[in-house]
Parts: structure tokens; C-alpha cells; sequence
């Protein structure tokens, strides 16, 4: 019993950061509806108060995990090691910016709420980093997707918002069922749920070959390719970013990414110490297989469709579906790596690792596509928001400061020097090329024209900009708040630091794979 | 305290940024005092740093690889070990350097981007500080990478220069200007991300057969490694490796430069640019391309130029000078004429390029500056009427010389050092490329000469053609159907002569004196062109080659001179 009571106090100084982030996210709800009247009002800034609060919290919870232990440790169903502590630095980070985002996107009423759900939202992703158990991990899992369908739906309750949460909901529970009936085969195949455990079985057991694994393989890789909005599980998307709000847009396309690449890394990639698994857990084997096509299916599927696009949000969720592609290549280019390391020889030590890539490329684009939002936020007109590439006409004469930052994230996103986006992307070519394999560097040739497709949408969107006149010049530019501007200047920061200073994401992302 | 290489490069983006942040509203005649003050400012930077880099001690051939650059910077930019800090494993670089090509080509630019401004004085009246700022933003591009000797630092500043055209092009351009913009990244684009793809095959084959190479990615370690591999292995790589290498690192080059049958971008994106991006695309852009073949794929993969490279791009080269010629014959627009000229005329360099002998390297080195220099100042010239008649078309003008004598000198003299005449600098570079490929490639060569000289014969008639329906017989000018109503028409005044006076008496002085420039690049051409005399040496006919290639310089010397 004592032993036990040591467990969770170490286990808690561990979830530390996580447990700061619930703590709030208890408050909010427990406190937001005493601020409420019953008819729904509700004293005027309170969601600015709330949005401090979340602020605050994530404040202390960064504070926290800067000072966490930096030791590898497994205690019962978790695990810190350093990709953890990277996925929650990210997370945090980004977590603030888009508090920053949804600063005014809800109404007082609802706003604690909201900014509550966002919390809890961060806090699965960093659970869903630390998780060492499919149990944890599942209910990680679900703590990031119940929340987001009230972050869907609260700040905006219009037909499209509605339609986009109902889509999301049922296609998210869906996806959520079939991970779970992967996790049970999993189960069934090994006999244990402790993720170290099932990776050792597989060590132990060379050459595993159990249909119940293929199996689980799939449907694994079915639920979370929902997450990573992989073709062919992408359909909500487009739908989903043109009906919800901006922010719920912006958290849309960047968190779940985290959430599958992560989940994924976590299931397929052993930790360290149990490498003999990796040759010898033949799913993984048909897992970058099937990864491998759904990588280049993603690719092309939302490149092409991305192109047709008049609506700059559907452009842009377009552009996360191809995005995820881009870097779902680190992580199969990685995943062959780990393989052939353990089973052949040490490859060369040299090259990039892909999945060190993925994860660069990871920071990067929460850096850009927040932005882009940011700006799409900043850019609004009073109550009218920019819905298609036309409301973007002629920025850059009413809004020449705005039109620039956002074509520099679009240059990003489209791989142009000297922005971030050309570093993460060179990185994932070099490490499929470099890794040697032919199947990798397929995929290095297949990103190379898929980075030259994609380009031509976000050329388009900075055409309209920049080379069109403005549709209605009467409109008088309303006032920018400032919150949005500062998450735009920290994501434009990022965008162009991690160009010149790239050691920064770099150093720590090193230690991740050795 | 930066140095001197540093500010050059730089400075011209600084004030641009400065000129957006600090006065973004900055009327049209702040704006181009300040790009003009800054031009003028980088070009004496340019002028000093090559005034430091003559005064080096020159170093021995021997000593070195293929690529030599002085006056070296070098910053570690992104660490790829997997190890960590503890040991150092493939590094990025932002490696700064010069030798002296890019020292040429960089006073190349400087001068062009002087020119650019001044003829961009009235015609760009609307969003100026955006103009000039695009314009800055651009030479910084350009002087850049001629200055980097990274792999990819190279690769950055060869893409970024996209940034700043495509919007020279598509907001301040001629009716099409969207759709040439678009096609003009996109195009250009997708060829370098094929190089890109090349580059890095290429570094990853250099990394692995050398283990303790920890920066693979140095433009003069990675040849200097080749090198080192040629001599332990009688091959750098094997012969299919050269070959997809080959074609995939030129691919971006080649739409760059462009050579048949991929310069369908560039007539449209001649004729819609402003003339000042006009001058820098044609002046300058063309020859990121030229120069790419010269830094990355000569020295590097010699087997695969001569092999390859010769007949490949030697067709590509004299259909391009035959085709482009014909072309700019049958051209009304006279803007679209000499945008096919080009095609013509950077043929020629190509083949002085890969004609892989000493002439021929440094004949095509000359004719890149030559081409700057008289194509630049030809599209000055088309803006300047242009601003006067608002047509180019032949059929339209006619008898100018009567108008404007100024004017018609200005362009019957850079017409004629374009054709080639002797004395004036496009007779050099043409007499080099063509006589280097004369002797190369086995035969094959003297039809790819022959070929070009035909070129030179049709660059007189189109050229000719031109002095003499717009500028000679009848006077002719459009009535005011343009809509605009003229001016009273002036000949050149003191803005215009100063900007094409630097282009004009260049072209004379290098026409007569081309020595100091040939002094300039030789010790770099020869570093490059001993790989493909020791290649040849040691295959089948050593004696001749080696009699040829001890003395280079005194065979150039009686050659070039006129």
C-alpha cells in the first residue's frame, strides 16, 4: 500500500503540467456558470478574463514542464521520456497561441466553457504522449476528440457550425470505435495492455505471425489516419473548416496531427531499450506498407483538391490533408529506418532521421498554418469573416501589413525559402533520400511534385492578394486586436527564425531517436 | 563588425526593409532615391570587395580542388548529427565566399540593378516603395547566390529570387502579367525542386563513400571529394549514378537558362515584366542557370558532362540558337524579340560551357557578362521607347533616328555589340565559345560550331532587321490610338544616358581590353577546366592534351585579343 502511494505521488510530480491544465479546466466549469445569468448574460470582457485565465494556466504548465526531470521513466501506464517532453512543450506553445486565436471568436456566455475545452484538449495531447498503456492511450484519445466537439459547436451555434460539429462528432466516434476494436485484437494477439509489454512480446516471439495483428495493424491505422485527416479519411475536413469557427479551424488543423503522428510513434516505434521488437513485430512491416500509399494517396488527393478550391478555408484544410502527407513520409521513412537498423545493419548515422524530420516539420507547420489563421482572424471585416479567396482581393492595399505576413505563411507552407517551410520539407527529402531504400525515395520524388503542385494554390491565394484590386474599397479596415496580432508575430517569428536558427527544435529532437 | 561580403549582400534587402517598415507610405520620389542611394551604395560595396579580392595572393591550382573561393565566411547552420553536439555529423552551412566568376557576375548585378532603377524612374509611378523594394529585396537574391558556396544556401537565394520577380511581374507587368507570373514560378519551380532532389543524391552518394566528411554539403569540399574519389577510384561515381545525377540536378538549370524545348516561360515573362525586371530577368536571372552548370555540374560530375552533357546540351544549345534566331526573326513586338535573342544568345554560352576546354569555359563566362551588359541595356533601350510611343510593335514605328538621334545611337551601338562586331565584347565571348567547341567533343563539336556561327549570322539580320524598319527609312509613330496622350517627345535625357552609359562603355572596354576580365576568372576556369584535360589525358590521347593544357593562358592570350 505504501509502495503504491509512492507510485502515484511520483507519477503525479511526472503529470504535473497535465494536472495544472485539468485543475483549470475543473475551475472553469465549476465557476463559468455562476458568472452566466440564467437568461445568458453575462458581464461584458468575461471572456477576456477567461482567456487570461487560460493564459495563467498554461503559464504555470509550461513553467512546470520546463522543470521536469528529464530522466526516461515508465511508471505504470506512462512514460516520459524525451518525446514527451517535446510533444508538451509543443503543445503548450501552440496551446497559447491558440487561446490567443479564440480570444474574441466566443461569446462572453460561453467563453469559459470554450477556453475550458481547449485546455482539456491540450492536455490529452500531452497525454497521449506520455501514454504507455493502449487504456491510457484510448482515453487520451477520447479527452482530446469530447472536448472538441464542444469547442466545434459553443462559439457559434449557426446551421454551418452545427452541420460541421455533427459531421465531426459522428465520424469521430466512428474512427474512436474502430481504434478501440484495434486495440482489442492487439490485446488479444499479445495478452497485455502495457504498450512496453506488447513490444515485448513481439521482441520475445520473433517473427510474429498472428492475422489478429494484421488486423489490429489496420484498424489502428484506419482510426488514427481520421485524426491525421490521411485520404481516405479526410471527408470532414473541407466541410468541418468552412462551417466552424476560425480558432476551432486553426486548433482543427494542427492538433489532431499531433494527436495521430504521436499515437502512431507511440504504438509502432518500441522505446528505448526494446529495439529487437521493431524486426520482429511484423505488423510494422505491413503498418509502413499500408502507410506508405496512404502517404501518397494524401499527397496527391489533397494537393489536386486543394487546387480547386475557391474557399480559403477549404484551401486551407486542403492543405493540412496534404500536409499530413508530407509528414507522414518522415514517419514511414523513419519507421523503415528503425526496421532495417535492428535488423541489418546500423544504417548510416549520418543522414536525417525521418522521424526527427516529421517531428521538426511538425513544429514548423503549427507555426504556419496558425498563422495563417491568425491572419484570416486579423483580416476580418467587423462581423463578416474571410470565407472565400475573394474576400482576400486586394489585401495588400487595405491591409498591406497583413497581405505580407500572410504571404509569408503561405510561402512557407508552400516550401519557399527562407522560411521554416523549406527547412522542414528539405529535411524530409533528405531523409528519404538519404536512407537509401527505394520505396523512400519514391516517396522523396512524389513529395518533390506534390511541393510543386501545392505551391500553385498558395501562389493563387498571394496572386489575389497582391495582384488584384480591392473588390469594395468603400469598406473602412476595422481595427485589429491585439491578441490575434500577437499570436501572428509569435508564429511569423517562428516561421522565420526556425529558418535561421533551426538548433532551437533541433538540439532537443536529436535526442528523441538515438 | 560585419564584413565588407556581408553588407554587399545585404544591404539592398536592409533598405528595403527599412523602406516598407519606416515609410511605408513613402511617395514615389522617396522611394526611388532611396533604391537609387542603395544601388549606388551596394555597387561601390561590390566595387571594394572586389578591389579586396585582387589584391589576395592568387593560390596555386594544384593546392586545391575545383573550387577555390577566398575571402571566406563560414557559420554552422543546422547540425544533422544524430548524436548530438558530442559528434559532429553533416552540417548545414551558411558558407559566404567569392572567387573570381562570382566576382564578375556580382559587379555584373550591381551595375544592372543601377540601370533598373534609373529606367524604372517614371514609368513606375504606382505602389513605388513596393517597386523598389521588390527590386532590392531581388539583387540581394542574386548577389547572394553568386556569393554562396552551400549547397543549399545556393539553392535558397536560386529560389528565393522567384519571390521578388513573381511579384515584379505579376503586379507591375503588361496585360498578362498573372498568368505569366504564375507560369514563371511554377515552371521554374518544379525544374528546381528536380535539382534539389539531384543536389541532395548527390550529397548522400559523396557521404557515404566518404565517412568522415562532415560537410558534405560545402560546394568546394563536396567537388574537392569527387575529386579525391576520381583519383582512388578512376571514377568519382559510376557511370549510370553520373548520368541520373547529371539530369536531374540540370533539369532546374535548364529551365533556367532556358534551353529548347523549356523556354517556353521565358518570352512570356520577358514581355510582361517592367522593363527594370525585364533587364534583371534577362541581365542576371538567366544566369543563375548558366552559372549552376558552371559551379555544380562541371567540376562535379565530369564524366557525365562530357559524356553526356557535351552532345546533349550541345543539341540543345545550337537548335536553341538556330530556333530562338528564327523566332526573334519573325517577331512584330520588338520586346519579344529580344527575349527569343536571349535564347540565342545564352545558347552560345552553353556551348562555351560545354565545349569542357579552357577556351570554350571562358569564353561562355564572358559571353554571361556580355550578355548581361548588352541585353540589359537592349531592354532599357525597348523600355525607353516604349515609355515614348507606348507601342513596340515594328510594323507601328519607323524613321526614330530622324526623332531621336540619341536614342538610335545608344541602340544601333548595343545592336551591334550584341551581333558581335569585332571591338565590342559580344565578338570575344562568342569568338571563345565557339572556338573552344570547335575543338571538343570528336567531331561533334564542329557541328554544334558550325551551327552557332549560323546564329551569329541570323542575330545580324534580326537585329539589323530592326535598326532598320524602326530606327532608319520613313519616319513612322502611332497616332494616339493607345489611348494616352503623348508628351512631347524628347530624346534621351540625362537620366536615360546615365543608365545605359555604365552598359554601353562596358561593352566597349571589354570589346577592347577583354585581358583584366579574363585575368579575373582564368585561375578559376582553369581550376575547372584541368579536371576534363586530365580526363582526357588519361584516356586516349595524352600527349596532345597535355601540350594544350600546360600553357592555356598564353593560347588565350593570342586569341582573345580582337
Amino acid at each position: 500500500m505504501k509502495e503504491t502511494i509512492q507510485i502515484l505521488n511520483g507519477t503525479f510530480s511526472h503529470l504535473a503540467p497535465e494536472a495544472v491544465l485539468l485543475a483549470s479546466v475543473c475551475v472553469i466549469f465549476f465557476a463559468a456558470p455562476f458568472l452566466v445569468s440564467e437568461k445568458g448574460d453575462a458581464p461584458a470582457g468575461l471572456r477576456h478574463r477567461w482567456g487570461w485565465f487560460s493564459l495563467l494556466a498554461l503559464l504555470i504548465a509550461g513553467l512546470m514542464w520546463w522543470q521536469s526531470p528529464l530522466e526516461i521513466k515508465s511508471i505504470g501506464p506512462f512514460v516520459f521520456d524525451e518525446l514527451t517532453w517535446y510533444i508538451r512543450g509543443l503543445s503548450i506553445s501552440f496551446g497559447a497561441i491558440l487561446v490567443l486565436l479564440h480570444w474574441n471568436q466566443a461569446d462572453d456566455a460561453r467563453s469559459g466553457e470554450t477556453h475550458a475545452c481547449l485546455l482539456a484538449i491540450l492536455a490529452g495531447v500531452n497525454l497521449i504522449a506520455a501514454a504507455n498503456d493502449l487504456v491510457g492511450l484510448f482515453v487520451a484519445l477520447e479527452l482530446v476528440s469530447i472536448p472538441t466537439y464542444l469547442f466545434l459547436l459553443l462559439p457559434r451555434r449557426d446551421a454551418p457550425a452545427q452541420e460541421a460539429t455533427l459531421k465531426y462528432f459522428l465520424l469521430s466516434i466512428f474512427s474512436s470505435a474502430i481504434v478501440l476494436f484495434g486495440m482489442s485484437y492487439l490485446y488479444g494477439a499479445t495478452g497485455t495492455t502495457n504498450l512496453a509489454g506488447i513490444h515485448a512480446a513481439f521482441g520475445a516471439a520473433h517473427g510474429l505471425q498472428n492475422p489478429l495483428v494484421t488486423v489490429a495493424t489496420v484498424l489502428l491505422i484506419a482510426g488514427l489516419g481520421f485524426r491525421l485527416t490521411a485520404v481516405p479519411f479526410h471527408f470532414y475536413a473541407p466541410d468541418v473548416f468552412q462551417g466552424a469557427p476560425t480558432s476551432a479551424a486553426a486548433m482543427l488543423s494542427f492538433v489532431p496531427k499531433i494527436v495521430g503522428l504521436v499515437a502512431l510513434l507511440r504504438l509502432l516505434v518500441p522505446s528505448a531499450g526494446a529495439e529487437s521488437a521493431m524486426a520482429s513485430w511484423s505488423t510494422t512491416s505491413a503498418a509502413t506498407f499500408l502507410l506508405w500509399w496512404l502517404a501518397v494517396i494524401t499527397m496527391f488527393v489533397g494537393n489536386l483538391l486543394a487546387l480547386m478550391q475557391t474557399d480559403i478555408r477549404r484551401l486551407l484544410a486542403y492543405s493540412s490533408v496534404s500536409h499530413a502527407g508530407y509528414m507522414m513520409v518522415g514517419l514511414i521513412v523513419g519507421l523503415e529506418h528503425e526496421i532495417q537498423k535492428t535488423g541489418l545493419t546500423q544504417a548510416a548515422p549520418k543522414s536525417v532521421s525521418g522521424i526527427g524530420a516529421m517531428l521538426f516539420y511538425l513544429a514548423v507547420y503549427g507555426a504556419m498554418t496558425l498563422g495563417a489563421f491568425a491572419i484570416l482572424i486579423a483580416a476580418s471585416k467587423g462581423n463578416r469573416r474571410i470565407q472565400t479567396l475573394d474576400d482576400l482581393t486586394g489585401l495588400s492595399k487595405t491591409k498591406p501589413g497583413l497581405a505580407l505576413v500572410l504571404s509569408i505563411f503561405l510561402f512557407s507552407l508552400a516550401g519557399l525559402p527562407p522560411t521554416a517551410g523549406f527547412l522542414g520539407k528539405l529535411n524530409l527529402f533528405f531523409a528519404a533520400w538519404a536512407q537509401g531504400y527505394p520505396s523512400s525515395r519514391l516517396l522523396a520524388v512524389v513529395l518533390a511534385i506534390n511541393a510543386a503542385l501545392g505551391s500553385w494554390y498558395y501562389l493563387k491565394a498571394i496572386g489575389v492578394m497582391f495582384l488584384r484590386d480591392p473588390i469594395d474599397r468603400s469598406e473602412q479596415p476595422s481595427a485589429v486586436e491585439t491578441p490575434t496580432l500577437v499570436a501572428a508575430g509569435i508564429c511569423l517569428a517562428g516561421t522565420l527564425g526556425l529558418f535561421f536558427l533551426p538548433g532551437w527544435v533541433w538540439l532537443p529532437i536529436q535526442n528523441i531517436m538515438p | 563588425m560585419p564584413s565588407l561580403l556581408v553588407i554587399m549582400i545585404f544591404l539592398p534587402a536592409l533598405a528595403a526593409i527599412a523602406m516598407l517598415l519606416l515609410d511605408p507610405s513613402a511617395t514615389a520620389t522617396r522611394a526611388r532615391w532611396v533604391a537609387l542611394l542603395a544601388t549606388i551604395v551596394t555597387f561601390f560595396a561590390s566595387w571594394a570587395v572586389a578591389a579586396q579580392y585582387m589584391s589576395l595572393p592568387r593560390v596555386a591550382i594544384a593546392n586545391h580542388g575545383p573550387i577555390h573561393p577566398q575571402m571566406v565566411l563560414r557559420h554552422t547552420w543546422l547540425d544533422l548529427s544524430q548524436a548530438g553536439p558530442a559528434a559532429p555529423g553533416v552540417k548545414f552551412e551558411f558558407y559566404l565566399g567569392l572567387d573570381g566568376i562570382s566576382v564578375a557576375l556580382v559587379l555584373l548585378t550591381t551595375i544592372l540593378s543601377i540601370s533598373s532603377v534609373l529606367v524604372s524612374w517614371t514609368a513606375i509611378k504606382d505602389r513605388a516603395a513596393e517597386f523598389y523594394a521588390c527590386l532590392l529585396i531581388l539583387e540581394t537574391g542574386l548577389i547572394g547566390v553568386f556569393c554562396a558556396f552551400d549547397l543549399l544556401l545556393f539553392y535558397v537565394f536560386f529560389e528565393f529570387t522567384l519571390i521578388p520577380l513573381f511579384f515584379l511581374v505579376g503586379i507591375w507587368g503588361g496585360p498578362l502579367r498573372r498568368y505569366a507570373a504564375g507560369k514563371f514560378f511554377v515552371y521554374t519551380l518544379a525544374g528546381s525542386l528536380v535539382t534539389l532532389l539531384g543536389l541532395i543524391s548527390l550529397v548522400v552518394h559523396v557521404a557515404q563513400a566518404n565517412p568522415t566528411l562532415t560537410t558534405p554539403f560545402s560546394i568546394p569540399d563536396l567537388a574537392k571529394a569527387l575529386q579525391d574519389m576520381r583519383l582512388v577510384h578512376e571514377q568519382s561515381l559510376s557511370m549510370t549514378t553520373q548520368t541520373t545525377l547529371f539530369l536531374m540536378i540540370a533539369a532546374g538549370f535548364m529551365i533556367k537558362v532556358p534551353l529548347i524545348p523549356f523556354h517556353t516561360w521565358l518570352p512570356l515573362a520577358h514581355v510582361e515584366a517592367p522593363t527594370a525586371g525585364s533587364v534583371l530577368l534577362a541581365g542576371v536571372l538567366l544566369k543563375l542557370g548558366t552559372y549552376g552548370f558552371l559551379r555544380l555540374l562541371l567540376p562535379m560530375l565530369p564524366e557525365a558532362c562530357s559524356t553526356i552533357g557535351l552532345p546533349l546540351i550541345g543539341w540543345m544549345a545550337s537548335i536553341g540558337i538556330i530556333y530562338g534566331s528564327f523566332c526573334a526573326l519573325s517577331q512584330n513586338d520588338i520586346k519579344k524579340l529580344v527575349a527569343y535573342s536571349s535564347v540565342a544568345h545564352l545558347g552560345f554560352c552553353m556551348l562555351g560551357l560545354f565545349a569542357l576546354n579552357i577556351e570554350g569555359i571562358t569564353g561562355g563566362v564572358l559571353q554571361m557578362i556580355n550578355h548581361g551588359l548588352s541585353t540589359g541595356a537592349l531592354f532599357c533601350i525597348v523600355g525607353m521607347f516604349y515609355e515614348r510611343y507606348h507601342t513596340r510593335k515594328l510594323d507601328e514605328l519607323g524613321g526614330l533616328a530622324t526623332k531621336l538621334p540619341l536614342l538610335a545611337v545608344a541602340m544601333v551601338f548595343t545592336s551591334f555589340a550584341s551581333i558581335g562586331l569585332p571591338g565590342l565584347n559580344g565578338f570575344v565571348g562568342e569568338f571563345l565559345c565557339l572556338a573552344g567547341m570547335f575543338r571538343a567533343g570528336d567531331g561533334l563539336g564542329v557541328v554544334f560550331a558550325a551551327l552557332g556561327a549560323m546564329g551569329v549570322v541570323l542575330g545580324a539580320w534580326y537585329l539589323l532587321g530592326v535598326l532598320q524598319y524602326a530606327f532608319f527609312g520613313p519616319f513612322k509613330a502611332p497616332a494616339d490610338d493607345h489611348g494616352h496622350s503623348h508628351e512631347p517627345i524628347t530624346d534621351l535625357n540625362t537620366r536615360e544616358v546615365v543608365a545605359l552609359a555604365p552598359l554601353l562603355g562596358l561593352c566597349l572596354f571589354i570589346g577592347l581590353f577583354p585581358q583584366p576580365l579574363i585575368d579575373l576568372i582564368r585561375p578559376d576556369v582553369e581550376r575547372v577546366a584541368t579536371i576534363y584535360g586530365d580526363l582526357r589525358s588519361t584516356r586516349d590521347e595524352p600527349k596532345f592534351a597535355a601540350s594544350e593544357m600546360t600553357r592555356p593562358s598564353e593560347a588565350l592570350d593570342t586569341e582573345a585579343r580582337p
